[in-house]
């Protein structure tokens, strides 16, 4: 027989959602053009779980910050049907993106929209999916360690990157979900600097001083760290999202 | 007696249920401790991020392949190239309006072969050693010291701007250069890097310097006279230079002289 603590550690469990986090800045780039940012980030909750997706809108295109907000819509419409739809396989999901956001950035062209996408979905039914197209930075950190999904690049230089649109094919995994995972989605603007060998050290950094603070307090902090970027000389729009999940406890 | 009953329950349910929300209360401020006493923290000088983010710039690496062959040392050739490297890095390394940390690197080729004269560092570090002339053209062996460089992402980390590669010869290669020029054209980050070529005196190897190049666009420029280099090397530096304070420092600028005498420095 489960004791009342038990129980209520039960119910707790049951009713906290997963939350996320996260914040967007302007580069010190776009800032001396007087450009808006073209990072763009969105987090959601529903019938499907939580989603949290951030999109970088490429430099060079004439709606970069069109089309990674709309990616960012994109995704989320994408993940609603297809939870009506029965939510079968995540490649399913996949093949659903590109035409959502085409539909939702006509007139304009892919060329002139082009932006990375990069989502982590804590699935109702029981999984983590983490996918993307495009540079940045995917990661997650479960009880057994970390698992790259994007990042650090792998070949190539700075602002090389695929994007919606393009022809380009999605980085994805699934993972069965245990409890307790951390998803940490950034654009190239932070993912270029962070130092590899440090990651773990940072992930536990936005748990221990940002994960238990107020919502508003917390954007406000990580606006501010997101502004003061430590690297010399760094230019990029930045965005960072975290998707943390509440441990799994049986009643 | 069923009215006393009904009390009973009322107090037991009471007392159940507040003994539970105080153990649903207790459990949520132990999942969240920091929600009832917000840690402090976004103070610039407490911030911890530094320890997680790269000290220093996104570097522009910059990599000068130079024929050091005995004829170089002939009508002051080599004299010249080594004042226009060393007013190159002075440039490079006086820049401090740049997004880029210029790094520079620069591997000869001639009598002991290829060997790196200057390891990849930032600009202003570099304590120049003046190089000297004589042997052969191994120019196949430098193309693969370059391409080893490049894609070596201990030197040139992924983090980088694409690289600069500047060719400078005054001589047919002297050995196998077809097929480690096709593996620098190849490689997956080498063939990113923008070329140039100059071709010093009229016994350079055009066609050998345009398949450096390998974009139909792109020109060898000639230098017949000593002041020619330097001027080369000015044009290269303004674009390099150019490059670190654009807004993409990816995006190659270069204003393209049609002779380097109509380039006014």
């Amino acid at each position: 027989m489960t004791s009342t603590s038990e129980r209520a550690e039960a119910f707790v469990s049951n009713r906290l959602p997963d939350d996320y986090f996260g914040a967007s800045v302007v580069g010190p780039r776009h800032r001396a053009e007087g450009k808006p940012n073209e990072d763009s980030w969105l987090g959601a909750r529903g019938a499907f779980g939580t989603l949290v997706v951030v999109s970088d809108g490429m430099g060079s295109r004439r709606e970069a910050r069109r089309g990674a907000q709309l990616a960012c819509r994109a995704v989320l419409d994408a993940v609603r049907s297809w939870h009506k739809a029965g939510a079968r396989d995540l490649d399913e999901l996949l093949v659903r993106i590109e035409p959502v956001w085409c539909s939702l950035i006509a007139p304009s062209t892919a060329r002139d929209c082009a932006a990375t996408c990069l989502f982590a979905l804590a699935h109702a039914h029981g999984q983590v999916h983490v996918a993307a197209i495009g540079d940045g930075l995917a990661l997650l950190r479960t009880r057994r360690g970390l698992e790259w999904i994007v990042g650090p690049r792998s070949g190539g230089f700075a602002n090389e990157t695929a994007a919606l649109g393009h022809s380009a094919s999605w980085t994805s995994r699934s993972f069965p979900r245990a409890g307790g995972e951390v998803v940490v989605l950034a654009t190239d603007g932070v993912a270029d600097d962070l130092l590899p060998e440090r990651i773990d050290g940072f992930v536990q950094w936005l748990m221990d001083d940002f994960a238990g603070m107020a919502p508003s307090q917390r954007w406000r902090a990580l606006q501010r760290e997101l502004r003061d970027w430590p690297t010399p000389h760094h230019t990029d729009d930045k965005t960072l999202v975290v998707l943390t999940q509440r441990e799994a406890v049986l009643a | 007696m069923g009215w006393a009953k009904y009390l009973e329950d009322i107090v037991s349910r009471r007392n159940a249920t507040s003994r539970v929300q105080a153990e649903i209360k207790q459990v949520a401020e132990r999942r969240a401790p920091s929600k009832a006493a917000p840690k402090k923290t976004g103070d610039k000088a407490m911030s911890k991020l530094k320890e997680f983010t790269a000290s220093s710039a996104r570097p522009l690496p910059v990599l000068l392949l130079a024929d050091v062959s005995g004829s170089m040392s002939t009508n002051g050739k080599i004299d010249a190239l080594n004042d226009a490297v060393q007013e190159m890095l002075e440039s490079f390394g006086g820049e401090d309006d740049s997004r880029a940390e210029i790094h520079v690197s620069v591997v000869t080729f001639g009598k002991d072969g290829a060997k790196v004269h200057q390891p990849l560092a930032p600009a202003a570090k570099v304590q120049w050693t003046r190089m000297t002339a004589a042997g052969g053209t191994p120019m196949g062996a430098a193309f693969d010291a370059a391409t080893g460089m490049i894609e070596d992402r201990a030197q040139i980390p992924s983090r980088a701007y694409r690289p600069t590669i500047i060719l400078v010869s005054d001589g047919q290669p002297t050995d196998e250069w077809q097929v480690p020029l096709k593996r620098l054209l190849g490689a997956e980050r080498a063939s990113k890097a923008a070329r140039f070529a100059m071709g010093i005196g009229d016994d350079a190897d055009e066609a050998m310097l345009s398949a450096f190049l390998a974009t139909p666009e792109a020109r060898v420029y000639r230098a017949h006279e000593a002041r020619q280099i330097k001027q080369f090397f000015r044009w290269v530096t303004m674009s390099v230079t150019q490059r670190s304070r654009s807004a993409n420092p990816d995006s190659v600028i270069a204003a393209e002289p049609t002779d380097l005498d109509d380039f006014n420095f």
